[in-house]
């Protein structure tokens, strides 16, 4: 008997195959984004990690006060006196090819656990890192890139001499090489017992004799957390389009069932249990689940391979490194992405199931009354959307009250709650709008029978509306969050790189290198930076760690340096700072709720140093407090030992040339000119991969969303004629009618397309100000770009066109006939 | 006492961060690649003197050896407490592999590995930490990160330090030792600083200091200070505690001592309140026929030694507990019949597992006559390839 009702139940979809295929669309489409979203995330943020160690490796550095040379016997005095330092050298090797690499020696013995690089490798990859002929650790994506410069199996260098056997190593920075610390000096011509700098763990307490100087790993600028954020939100985003793909799905189970309804009741009356077609119903649900999750997740993956091209390599490492290795992450990502679709699916068809086990079998033949009650469903969702909306308001004032960086989760409930509300308001917006233009309309029968005719059919397309609503939000979000997220990104580059080129002397090398400099005509200007910390204090503040930072402020750097609050003006700010003011970050400011006008005192091993506030500046990704002060300022108060050095240059200036000279006139130790325009166009292009991933993802979702309009004037396609037939009757031709459902369709995404609107800035708000500070303690300044907007009213519409073109082709095309016999139906 | 140089050669695996243990404990190599050839190597045999000083030294040519001190002490409350304090070195190539000669300072061909431990009650907190040797002139051996030199004596790596507190030039600078280390283990801060002094003579294990290891003539040179009286402070939980005690030095260098088929063993050293010290161990699969490997020293108070081999001597695991996961054994049985001795041997506590790069049991124990149950003892025990 189960048998046989199983057959019955499925024979359904024989009838109507394109329901079936609609439903595994459904989910197959819901999946394969979340998939390709979770992918894209994984692999985008295995590439941030990797060129995060092109600006520091996550530790803090050990270098002395006076500037002198760190050496071997620094390194050895510190380890006998138990502390737990290593040692690194890096400097800037030329290879045969032409090419510039940044060579890492290290010393994997000591290297704390926390560093970027890591020690890895077979049993015997050890020793053969530490022994002759030593080995070359890079990434595969730097190994293509250096093609010219090899010889068989070996890298050459400059002077066409093999550096040491190659070994692929997927965690070392992109243009990388990674050996030995014995072997790396020889490599770079450095002195026997040189090194270039001390690593210890951020979190080690040793304390260090007077003259060497802590700096640590967070004041180096670092766009990791910048990066950490942009993930977050868009995995917010990639939720969002699981639930839209899921609202297809949810469409097509209730259109399925409903049409089965029937066949269930006879089901039962000729004798089957209510509970073994629920179990009958259940099975099919998960097998049409697995089906889809599978074929979603898999899509998923080759989503982000299509979309990512090299992110395919390293994701195509990722993958095939668990036959190896202890990689146990592909399975969570399997199962989790399968257990998220079959949710998702349940949830959808909870109701359905609900409804087929309270199936009354004394209901037999009575209709189905799915317009029924329409007006108490609008009102229940409008009440419900407004407790929502007051939840999401209490949440809000709670949240302000919290000091920032916590109630993450909080923020995430806030922007969801908040999204809830609105797509539940969206059907019964509709209605009112429909009912006061029906009641304004009354000279112009047609076009007020096309508004109370849409009202009728809202019961069907809500669904789908507030489908493509969350898929505009989203669209919109995520449009605005990237767009704010990239200029944020330009912002910051261009505040910490003002200067056209960058160089970092060694200590001992700073002031040669900063005569040899002024020396030069090209030279416009010199921003040397320093850095320290130091204890501040002030009134109503508790006494906490910060790090301080010296900037110069000539012309180029003010003019480029944001400042977000000032006491009178940023000129005058400006010139306090020249005079001794300090300048807080952001994060500062929020923590302490001190602001321009305040002063501060910070405590050093020189002595404290008291001042004013002159303006608060954005400092986005560092996570934390930093006082800013003048170079000049850190060199004599705070001993800071002199950091990186800014080079403004004359317009039309050779950036390659004035290094090159530098490196003839200068031992610099392995540390070269950078050129600011490739630093910052190598940091713009793995974040422009990113916004192009961000910007396809978004054009899916609204696909999915056409996808569920589609999926419903389908489903209502042969309601909709005999409704459409009368009209017919009365003179209306069929073009006409074709042309009305259009313009019925195009009011409704229109105004669902308004709706969406204020719905993604709010949601964009939500991600930057409530869930970024939430998780970081600093904001993104909230940008809004009306072309967007524009563009999502067009998208709207094109949605709407798009999925009701095969409908209303249908209906253009209908035979007389068909229409007649609606007449004979009825 | 083949113990402990896998530990050097497994921990060097594990650095690696791939130590997988079915490699490992199945390699044909025997356990952790122990029984390996020892290709290029000196080789250790019977009929080569010691020579002292020279020998409380580094061994270079040799691909293995350590400095290994235990001590069983009490603080001033009698209650009991034990330290661990172990160097290992291991050679990365033989010594004329290299095509190479080391030029640079960081080149160099020796790895050294510390492990310092401190226990009492259930308390047992463990660090270990790695250095490469360094290629210095002879006369700036004491600047590296880790090492040994034989003149005055000194074994250190970083801040970890076993060296002589003899000042007199002319006098035996092994007579009296400190020792120091701390560490941290799971954010627990512990250490020690003590002194030892020897009561004894130094005591050459096996054939005049060749102690071997299989009945295939596998072996190591092997020799120990067994008579140290232990003074000073220990630092457990935020307190310190003065104490005093015994302790037992291990001093061992070989090139390939076990057997290919060995897998393990369980080694005691045991302080006896008579005076007598012993030392014996079981090597699992090193006898004839695949059986066990059985070896020991009585030593007298006098520091005169009777060697014990297989017949002399039976070690009888009775009772196995839970540490860390494993079973291992925690209650033995030791019969030397011609001694007059049958001892029931037991671990003061049974979480001794040391969570290190490469792990094993290491642990106080406390002896009483078998049938009597009267008190006879104390020591350590080891035990491997669990």
């Amino acid at each position: 008997m189960i048998a046989a009702a199983a057959a019955t139940l499925l024979s359904h979809y024989r009838r109507h195959p394109g329901q079936l295929v609609m439903l595994l669309l459904g989910l197959w489409v819901a999946s394969a984004l979340w998939s390709g979203v979770q992918a894209i995330n994984a692999s985008a943020r295995d590439s941030y990690d990797r060129s995060a160690a092109l600006f520091d490796a996550g530790l803090d550095r050990i270098e002395r006060r006076d500037g002198a040379p760190l050496t071997l016997d620094t390194y050895l005095a510190l380890r006998q006196a138990g502390v737990a330092v290593s040692p690194l050298i890096e400097g800037e090797l030329a290879l045969a090819g032409g090419e510039r690499v940044t060579l890492l020696g290290i010393e994997p013995l000591t290297l704390p656990a926390a560093s970027g690089i890591q020690a890895s490798g077979g049993p015997d990859a050890l020793g053969d890192f530490l022994q002759p002929p030593w080995r070359t650790r890079l990434a595969a994506d730097t190994l293509a890139a250096l093609d010219t410069a090899r010889h068989g199996e070996r890298l050459l260098d400059r002077n066409r001499q093999p550096l040491p056997p190659l070994a692929l190593d997927a965690s070392v920075p992109p243009g990388t090489l990674v050996t030995d610390i014995g072997v790396a000096g020889a490599l770079l011509g450095m002195p026997d017992d040189a090194i270039s700098r001390l690593l210890i763990a951020p979190g080690d307490p040793a304390e260090l004799p007077a003259p060497l100087v802590r700096l640590h790993a967070e004041q180096l600028a670092d766009p990791g957390q910048l990066s950490d954020s942009f993930h977050l939100n868009l995995t917010a985003l990639g939720l969002l389009a699981l639930v839209v793909g899921l609202f297809i799905v949810h469409a097509a189970l209730s259109l399925t069932l409903e049409q089965r309804l029937g066949m269930l009741r006879t089901l039962r009356a000729l004798g089957v249990p209510g509970t073994t077609l629920v179990a009958l119903l259940t099975a099919e649900l998960l097998v049409l689940g697995v089906v889809g999750a599978l074929l979603g997740i898999v899509s998923g993956v080759w989503l982000a391979g299509q979309l990512l091209p090299d992110v395919a390599a390293s994701l195509a490492a990722l993958y095939s490194e668990q036959v190896g290795s202890e990689l146990a992450l592909p399975w969570h990502y399997w199962l989790g992405g399968l257990a998220i679709t079959l949710g998702g699916l349940f949830s959808a068809g909870a109701t359905t199931l609900w409804r087929a086990a309270r199936l009354d079998v004394l209901a037999l033949g009575q209709r189905q009354r799915w317009r029924g009650g329409l007006q108490r469903q609008l009102a229940i969702m409008a009440v419900v959307g407004a407790g929502l909306w007051l939840l999401a308001l209490g949440l809000w004032l709670w949240l302000s009250g919290q000091p920032p960086g916590e109630r993450l989760l909080a923020g995430f409930a806030l922007v969801a709650i908040g999204l809830l509300a609105a797509t539940l308001w969206l059907p019964p917006l509709l209605g009112l709008l429909l009912g006061w233009a029906v009641r304004g309309l009354r000279q112009r029968p047609l076009v007020q029978w096309a508004l109370a005719d849409l009202q009728l059919q809202l019961p069907r397309l809500q669904l789908a509306m507030m489908a493509l609503l969350l898929a505009l939000a989203t669209n919109l979000g995520v449009g605005s969050m990237v767009g704010g997220f990239r200029l944020t990104f330009l912002d910051w580059l261009d505040q910490r790189l003002v200067a056209e080129a960058y160089v970092r002397p060694p200590t001992e090398q700073f002031e040669a290198s900063v005569a040899w400099l002024e020396a030069r005509d090209e030279v416009i200007d010199l921003l040397p930076t320093r850095r320290a910390d130091a204890t501040l204090r002030a009134a109503g503040v508790a006494a906490q760690p910060v790090g301080v930072y010296g900037i110069t402020p000539a012309p180029r750097l003010t003019q480029h340096w944001p400042l977000l609050h000032t006491e009178q003006g940023v000129l005058e700010a400006w010139q306090a700072f020249t005079e001794g003011a300090a300048l807080i970050n952001e994060q500062l400011a929020i923590a302490t709720g001190l602001g321009p006008g305040d002063r501060l005192t910070l405590s050093s091993a020189e002595g404290p140093l008291e001042t004013a506030i002159a303006a608060v500046y954005p400092d986005y990704g560092n996570p934390r407090g930093e006082v800013t002060l003048t170079t000049t300022a850190l060199a004599e108060r705070f001993a800071a030992p002199p950091g990186s050095l800014g080079i403004v240059l004359a317009e039309g200036s050779d950036v390659a040339a004035l290094g090159q000279a530098l490196d003839r006139a200068i031992d610099l130790a392995g540390a070269s000119l950078i050129d600011q325009q490739a630093m910052k166009q190598q940091a713009q292009a793995i974040f422009e991969r990113t916004f192009a991933i961000t910007r396809a993802l978004t054009v899916l979702t609204l696909a999915v969303a056409g996808l569920a309009l589609f999926t419903s004037l389908l489903a209502q396609g042969g309601e909709r004629r005999a409704q459409l037939a009368p009209l017919w009757a009365l003179g209306v031709t069929r073009g006409r009618l074709a042309g009305v459902s259009l313009v019925q369709l195009s009011l409704a995404a229109l105004a669902t397309a308004l709706l969406a609107i204020p719905l993604g800035i709010a949601l964009t708000w939500g991600l930057v100000a409530v869930i970024n500070v939430a998780a970081f303690g600093w904001r993104l300044p909230l940008h809004v770009f009306p072309s967007q907007l524009l563009l999502a009213l067009g998208l709207a519409l094109a949605v709407a066109w798009l999925a009701a073109l095969i409908p209303l082709w249908r209906l253009w095309r209908s035979r007389p006939r068909e229409l007649l016999m609606e007449f004979s139906a009825s | 006492m083949t113990r402990r140089l896998l530990l050097l050669t497994a921990a060097l695996l594990a650095l690696a961060l791939v130590l997988r243990p079915s490699a490992v404990t199945e390699s044909p190599q025997g356990f952790a690649g122990l029984g390996a050839e020892a290709e290029g190597y000196a080789e250790a045999g019977p009929g080569q003197p010691l020579r002292f000083p020279d020998d409380h030294g580094p061994h270079p040519d040799y691909r293995i050896e350590w400095w290994y001190l235990t001590a069983n002490l009490a603080d001033e409350q009698g209650q009991p407490l034990g330290i661990q304090w172990t160097l290992f070195r291991q050679a990365l190539a033989p010594p004329d592999a290299s095509p190479v000669e080391p030029t640079r300072p960081w080149h160099s061909r020796q790895l050294w590995m510390a492990h310092a431990a401190v226990s009492r009650g259930e308390r047992h907190l463990v660090e270990e930490r790695f250095a490469r040797g360094l290629t210095l002139p002879d006369a700036e051996a004491r600047r590296a990160q880790a090492g040994a030199v034989a003149e005055p004596f000194a074994a250190w790596l970083d801040d970890w330090r076993l060296n002589s507190r003899v000042v007199d030039p002319a006098g035996d600078t092994f007579e009296q030792l400190e020792v120091s280390a701390s560490g941290e283990d799971a954010g627990q801060p512990f250490g020690y600083r003590l002194t030892l002094t020897a009561e004894g003579p130094l005591v050459l294990h096996g054939e005049a200091g060749f102690s071997q290891k299989s009945a295939d003539g596998q072996g190591s040179y092997y020799y120990s200070q067994p008579f140290w009286r232990v003074e000073g402070e220990v630092e457990l939980d935020g307190e310190t505690h003065r104490v005093s005690g015994r302790g037992w030095l291990d001093r061992e260098w070989s090139s390939q001592l076990l057997g290919p088929t060995q897998q393990g063993w369980d080694w005691f050293s045991l302080h006896l309140d008579d005076g007598h010290r012993l030392m014996a161990f079981r090597l699992r699969g090193g006898g004839r026929d695949g059986d066990d490997y059985l070896s020991g020293s009585w030593i007298a108070p006098d520091g005169s030694l009777t060697p014990l081999s297989g017949d002399d001597l039976a070690l009888i695991p009775q009772q196995t507990s839970s540490a860390a996961g494993r079973e291992v054994p925690t209650r033995w049985r030791l019969q030397l019949p011609g001694q007059g001795l049958d001892l029931a041997v037991t671990a003061r506590h049974p979480e001794r597992w040391m969570e290190t790069a490469f792990a094993y049991w290491e642990g106080e124990v406390v002896a009483v006559d078998h049938d009597s149950g009267e008190r006879q003892g104390e020591g350590y025990l080891e035990m491997t390839g669990y």
